[in-house]
């Protein structure tokens, strides 16, 4: 079996997907809320996600990717939302492998080797 | 043919690392070796080093873990209710720094991609001056060839062979930071830095804890070949041990080990000979970690195969003051390298220098006189420079005045805390300029009190130019810039508050 993708909006909706996909390798993308055209309030999530997609052919087999909007901006300004202290997440877009300290940040999002490098090794 | 790699790098730790990514600054094909063979336990770990995964990083955090513990106990003195003793979970703080030295991997496998540096997850070995076998754990093979080629392979402790039961029941620090469990009761042999520094954050986190030493600890910290530790014996090394025992750890001085066997409880039983008493004794511990020294990591690069000559007693790289080996295009760096600080901030500067002569058309040499070094001891010692012994030895006693003094940290105070063993010593010329050798401190934050007086030592700061220089109070530093008391006048050092 490949990989499948969730998409998934808000901090509770996260943390229950994850928890019912325990055991297969879990890959995230957060990025900020999109508007009824399709776009994000996060012009950084807005480069990111098409090279993340782009290296999704990548993801181990059985894995899952979960799609998360995090809010809308004033949610993800606030330094006490969910993301930031439970998940530690520091900005947005953040791709992460969950339940390991693997993740890419912003810019990082923004290069396919690393994202590749992050879907492929141990 | 052209060789594949402007530079091959042979070892994944702090002075790897350091050179690889420095050549990649100058635009150069680099590709990194790295690979772990598990200890004899079975520990592994990933990118980094030893500095990373098995050294300086869990060792200054768990010995911040037990510093936290006396805080704690000092807390109650400052109006704080907390509940006594305060329980400490080894697990808890395992996995936190475990999960640490884990995000620095990642953060290190980023670095040398972003850097376009190729890195392989493989053993090396030589086939000839520029051409180096890999091959992963599953077995499969690469060849690599570089027109040069840098060997960083470090090292990795050595198991007391002439104890019987040594390699099947003892782990060291290899395995020590990665344990889920906590150990125990510990017996640390014997008496190098490493093992007082893991015994002395075990008695901190609230474990029996012994450490063993066959004769005076001192023979130890030669081994640790840092220009002031090699040879700061008698007072440093005795103030240190004297401080842990007050606080806890047993030591069972002039005791070798002969054998280790395993109980049916599935604990340790350790025997060993009191020298003292002449007699035979015995003990039963959950673990036995063995600090005897480290052995360079070259068994398997093949290095007869093209000729690097190494250290016949020591089995380490013999290089030049250019790290170069006795094989042209072929260097060597960090702790593998013969006559070198274990060290990382040595490895990682001479790494980058490395790179930049043999990139960037520099001509800088590594300087390893006065590195300044830090011993995370639950008493810490910072030094740099040279030791009392090595002065006098250099210069002649006529021509050496050590100012020491006893003092007490502020701190310690209200907290009533025994402030016996904190102890500075600075070691000067005699003659006009009184030109400052070496600075030796045991007290609390050792390593941040010394960093700056290192920059002094390097610029050739003399004892007027200290004299002059006005101490921040309250602090422990200050009080270098206020001794004054020789031991030459054999007057009380004994520093009386202000």
């Amino acid at each position: 079996m490949g990989w499948e993708e969730i998409q998934v909006r808000g901090y509770e909706e996260f943390v229950r997907t994850a928890q019912r996909y325990h055991g297969r390798p879990i890959f995230a993308l957060f990025c900020g809320d999109k508007d009824a055209e399709g776009r994000s309030w996060c012009p950084d999530c807005v480069t990111a996600e098409p090279v993340v997609r782009n290296e999704l052919h990548n993801l181990p087999d059985e894995s899952v990717f979960i799609y998360c909007l995090v809010g809308d901006r004033a949610y993800w300004k606030d330094p006490n939302n969910e993301f930031r202290r439970n998940l530690k997440l520091t900005g947005v877009p953040t791709l992460l492998k969950y339940g390991t300290p693997q993740k890419l940040v912003e810019e990082e999002c923004f290069k396919a080797d690393l994202v590749r490098m992050l879907f492929t090794e141990d | 043919g052209k060789n594949e790699y402007d530079l091959l790098v042979i070892g994944g730790g702090s002075g790897g690392l350091a050179c690889a990514k420095e050549a990649a600054q100058f635009g150069r094909k680099v590709a990194v070796l790295d690979y772990v063979d598990p200890s004899p336990r079975g520990t592994t770990w990933g990118l980094g080093g030893t500095c990373v995964n098995v050294g300086c990083i869990p060792k200054k955090l768990m010995h911040q873990a037990a510093l936290l513990g006396s805080a704690l106990k000092d807390a109650p003195h400052y109006g704080w209710n907390i509940a006594q003793p305060a329980h400490h979970s080894w697990s808890v703080m395992a996995q936190a720094v475990q999960n640490y030295v884990k995000s620095l991997n990642w953060g290190h496998r980023v670095q040398l991609q972003d850097k376009k540096v190729k890195y392989l997850n493989m053993k090396g070995s030589f086939s000839d001056p520029h051409t180096v076998r890999g091959w992963t754990k599953a077995g499969k093979e690469t060849i690599v060839t570089a027109d040069n080629i840098v060997i960083a392979t470090g090292g990795r402790p050595k198991y007391p062979t002439q104890v019987v039961g040594a390699l099947q029941y003892g782990i060291t620090s290899d395995d020590l930071f990665w344990l889920k469990e906590s150990p125990g009761k510990t017996l640390s042999s014997f008496i190098l830095y490493v093992s007082l520094e893991c015994a002395g954050f075990l008695t901190g986190i609230g474990l029996d804890t012994a450490v063993m030493m066959r004769s005076i600890p001192l023979r130890g910290f030669d081994q640790a070949s840092m220009e002031c530790l090699t040879e700061c014996r008698e007072q440093m090394a005795s103030l240190v041990t004297e401080h842990m025992e007050s606080y806890g750890t047993k030591f069972l001085k002039r005791c070798f080990p002969t054998k280790v066997e395993k109980l049916e409880s599935n604990r340790l039983q350790v025997t060993w000979k009191n020298t003292d008493l002449g007699t035979e004794e015995s003990d039963s511990f959950d673990t036995v970690m063995w600090a005897v020294g480290r052995a360079p990591d070259t068994k398997t690069l093949n290095l007869e195969a093209v000729g690097v000559k190494t250290n016949s007693e020591t089995g380490k790289i013999i290089v030049d003051a250019s790290e170069a080996t006795s094989v042209p295009h072929i260097y060597a760096i960090g702790d593998v390298t013969e006559g070198r600080p274990e060290l990382t901030p040595t490895a990682i500067a001479a790494g980058k220098l490395l790179a930049q002569r043999l990139f960037g058309q520099s001509s800088e040499l590594m300087d390893y006189a006065s590195v300044p070094t830090t011993v995370f001891t639950p008493l810490e010692y910072g030094c740099v420079g040279l030791s009392e012994e090595a002065a006098v030895q250099c210069h002649g006693a006529d021509n050496v005045e050590v100012f020491h003094a006893y003092y007490k940290p502020l701190e310690f105070t209200v907290a009533e805390r025994d402030a016996t063993q904190c102890y500075m010593k600075m070691v000067c010329l005699r003659e006009s300029e009184q030109r400052i050798l070496g600075l030796h401190f045991i007290g609390p934050n050792a390593g941040e009190v010394i960093q700056g007086f290192a920059l002094g030592i390097k610029c050739g700061a003399t004892y007027p130019q200290l004299m002059k220089t006005v101490g921040i109070h309250p602090t422990c530093a200050e009080e270098v810039t206020k001794l004054h008391i020789t031991k030459r006048s054999g007057l009380d050092a004994t520093v009386t508050g202000c």
